[in-house]
């Protein structure tokens, strides 16, 4: 069984490109439906790793990280953010630690950065996948 | 004895009494006069059969003191200073000799009274004293021991009784003669001397004096007195010095005024030009300057300085032209001198502003450079979204190729076409923005911008299924705006409200709303919709170069764009915006910031507008 990614970001030729990049790897990908709510999407879809643009026109990346943390349901599921912005610099280091509600986050667990290298998306994501999957048969 | 010696027997006898010039009476023991000559008839008029008392004094009875009675009794001549009233009943004032007359048995049957009047003489004596003791400056006399003889009555009151002692400790206070003595220098040479002393007054104050020393000689030319009359100048010496310090003070402050001080007066002579005005219209330091030669230096519309239409003049950006032909931007006030109702001429106050100007250019060049730095990190973020792109439409095209995918193939063909293009837009805006522009001010009508930023939109609100309104208060008044760039704004703000009613989660209702109106001399619009909203990251970002969540459709160069044209407008921009919600955006102008429009201004809205 394929694991399931969800891609989150709101311009479609990006979306286009992952789901194509992580299709022929062997994953299986979906997104949230146009105008569907992001938080219903992930509940339903419960997907092994949400791959998460951080600039979206209607919510943040920041804020879709800040509500999937603090749902019970998909509290669990891996995040990678992907954004332009450099890792020491943007929204990662920075500002999520800086948010009044978001200092006992558990931090994202990967990081994708644009322009996006197909080596680096694939091995972050299966360094997520294989690690989530080692917790999961521990705790099986 | 010879004819002429006897002849003045007899005259004597016979004539001296009545030619004496003193008043001479006789009285017997009742007090009746018995004999009086010729001057006495003068003085206390008639006296034949009347009472010496009657006549000297008009009294009906004897006088309490009298001293005729005494010498009566005692014999012995007295001399004494009486008051009484003359034939005309006036007060007179005479010295009586009194001379008992005795009879060869010892008895004395007379006494001859001789009286001279000193009326005159005692008035001037009172007169003298007055002035003595009143004139407005201290007088006193001193010996040559250095004593003081008398005072008048004003030094009195300023250090009291001197009288009798040394003059240097009565008013100065000190053990031992003063060291410069002008009352020694007109002992020693008899003529007059001046000096500027200090004396020690009663209240432990000291007050400077003017003195003046004066030989009081005698009739043969000596003298052992120096009259020493001494003018208070403290409080002038005071107001001189006050002057002298406020005259020094401005002198200072004119010389080393970094503005340009000019003054003429009335009669069109320049009477102050400082070297600060020096430099600034390029004259030499030594080199006399008349009113012409910078007549036509001065801004344009000042061209008569001693007749000037108004009273002040204020010109906060200006410029002159220097002796060397060039042009200086200057502040130029200028102020009216008035003394009362009389002019007295006009003072110009010339700020240089090149420094300041300079100043502005470099920190405006600094700004840019600053936003360069920033356009080049956010130009970077710009190209890896499109470079994404861009790889993943590569990267469908060659898959497809290789998986002889025709759909994919198509794809990848038009994500990199679409790109493609919106490299070029992309590129245009980066352009457009890091060339800046210069605000060309140019009175227009406010409202008439904000309705042709609705008029714009109406047609793609409408195709989005959203309503578009244009709230005006009124007409407003003509303003100073770069009409272009404040459209541009507008455009912007309005652009984005129809992208956030776009993407928002309701279907129902959507609006996007222009308003223009003023408060308080503030010209304010309003772009307000009921759209997505911004939630916190987004707003602390909505200024920030090249930070747009429009993916790759938007530049992010919008709001910063915004915000500098409002800012180069003296105004602001402020929003609000609740994530779901909508958001408002307002831009604030204060009439009083807006740029200076050209002197030739023409109404844009006339022909911009509408």
């Amino acid at each position: 069984m394929p694991k399931n990614i969800m891609i989150i970001d709101d311009e479609e030729d990006i979306r286009t490109y992952l789901m194509a990049v992580l299709e022929d790897n062997g994953f299986q990908t979906c997104t949230p439906a146009q105008e569907e709510n992001v938080m219903h999407a992930l509940q339903r879809e419960q997907p092994d790793l949400v791959l998460l643009d951080i600039m979206m026109p209607r919510r943040s990346g920041i804020s879709i990280f800040r509500d999937l943390r603090n749902t019970a349901q998909i509290e669990h599921v891996p995040v990678a953010l992907i954004s332009g912005i450099e890792k020491a610099t943007g929204f990662f280091n920075g500002e999520i630690g800086a948010l009044p509600d978001g200092t006992d986050l558990r931090p994202p667990d990967g990081f994708i950065e644009k322009p996006i290298r197909i080596e680096q998306l694939l091995e972050v994501v299966e360094k997520i996948l294989e690690t989530k999957g080692d917790t999961r048969e521990l705790s099986d | 004895m010879s004819l002429a010696i006897e002849d003045l027997n007899v005259w004597i006898k016979e004539k001296l009494f009545d030619a004496v010039p003193m008043g001479i009476a006789v009285i017997d023991h009742d007090f009746n006069l018995v004999r009086a000559n010729r001057a006495f008839e003068q003085m206390f008029g008639q006296w034949q059969g009347r009472k010496c008392y009657r006549v000297y004094k008009s009294r009906e009875d004897m006088c309490p003191q009298c001293k005729g009675a005494e010498a009566f009794q005692d014999g012995i001549p007295r001399v004494n200073e009486e008051v009484g009233y003359n034939k005309n009943g006036i007060f007179t004032r005479y010295i009586k000799h009194t001379m008992p007359i005795v009879d060869s048995s010892g008895d004395i049957p007379y006494l001859l009274e001789m009286c001279t009047d000193i009326t005159e003489t005692d008035q001037i004596r009172r007169e003298h004293q007055l002035l003595f003791d009143q004139v407005p400056c201290n007088i006193l006399l001193i010996d040559r021991d250095f004593r003081i003889v008398k005072t008048n009555a004003k030094l009195k009151q300023m250090l009291g009784e001197l009288e009798g002692g040394y003059c240097f400790r009565g008013l100065k206070g000190l053990d031992s003669r003063c060291r410069e003595c002008t009352a020694r220098q007109t002992f020693e040479d008899g003529q007059l001397h001046t000096g500027h002393h200090v004396w020690k007054i009663k209240d432990g104050r000291t007050v400077h004096l003017h003195v003046i020393t004066v030989p009081l000689r005698l009739h043969d030319g000596s003298f052992d007195m120096v009259m020493e009359m001494a003018v208070d100048v403290t409080e002038t010496i005071r107001l001189q010095s006050g002057l002298n310090f406020a005259h020094t003070f401005l002198e200072t402050l004119i010389a080393t005024s970094m503005d340009g001080i000019i003054a003429v007066d009335d009669q069109a002579n320049i009477s102050v030009f400082n070297s600060a005005a020096r430099q600034l219209f390029g004259f030499k330091a030594d080199q006399r300057i008349v009113l012409d030669d910078i007549m036509n230096l001065l801004p344009k519309g000042i061209s008569d300085l001693t007749d000037f239409p108004s009273r002040d003049l204020y010109l906060p950006e200006t410029s002159i032209q220097t002796t060397g032909g060039q042009e200086r931007p200057v502040r130029l006030v200028g102020n009216k001198l008035m003394m009362e109702e009389e002019s007295l001429g006009m003072a110009l106050s010339i700020q240089d502003l090149s420094e300041i100007k300079k100043l502005q250019n470099e920190k405006l060049e600094a700004e840019r450079l600053a936003v360069v730095g920033q356009t080049v990190a956010g130009l970077a973020h710009g190209i890896k979204n499109l470079t994404t792109a861009l790889e993943g439409g590569m990267y469908m095209l060659n898959t497809g190729l290789r998986k002889s995918n025709l759909g994919r193939v198509e794809k990848g063909i038009d994500m990199l076409s679409r790109n493609i293009e919106r490299i070029g837009i992309f590129v245009k805006a980066f352009l457009g923005f890091s060339r800046g522009r210069v605000i060309k001010a140019a009175l227009s009508k406010p409202e008439e911008i904000s309705k042709e930023v609705v008029n714009m939109y109406a047609s793609r609100a409408k195709s989005h299924g959203i309503i578009m309104r244009h709230e005006r208060t009124g007409d407003l008044e003509l303003a100073p705006i770069d009409y272009e760039s404040m459209l541009e704004c507008l455009t912007n703000l309005v652009g984005n409200a129809i992208d956030a009613c776009i993407v928002s989660d309701s279907n129902s209702n959507l609006h996007v709303t222009v308003r223009s109106f003023e408060e308080d001399n503030v010209i304010i619009y309003e772009v307000a919709d009921n759209g997505c909203g911004m939630d916190y990251e987004v707003k602390k970002k909505v200024f920030t170069n090249f930070f747009t969540t429009k993916g790759l459709g938007g530049s992010g160069l919008g709001l910063l764009m915004t915000k500098k044209i409002i800012q180069e407008h003296g105004g602001r921009i402020e929003y609000e915006s609740e994530a779901g919600q909508g958001t408002v955006f307002r831009i604030r102008l204060p009439r009083n910031r807006l740029p200076q429009p050209p002197d030739d201004t023409e109404t844009v809205a006339a022909t911009a507008g509408g």
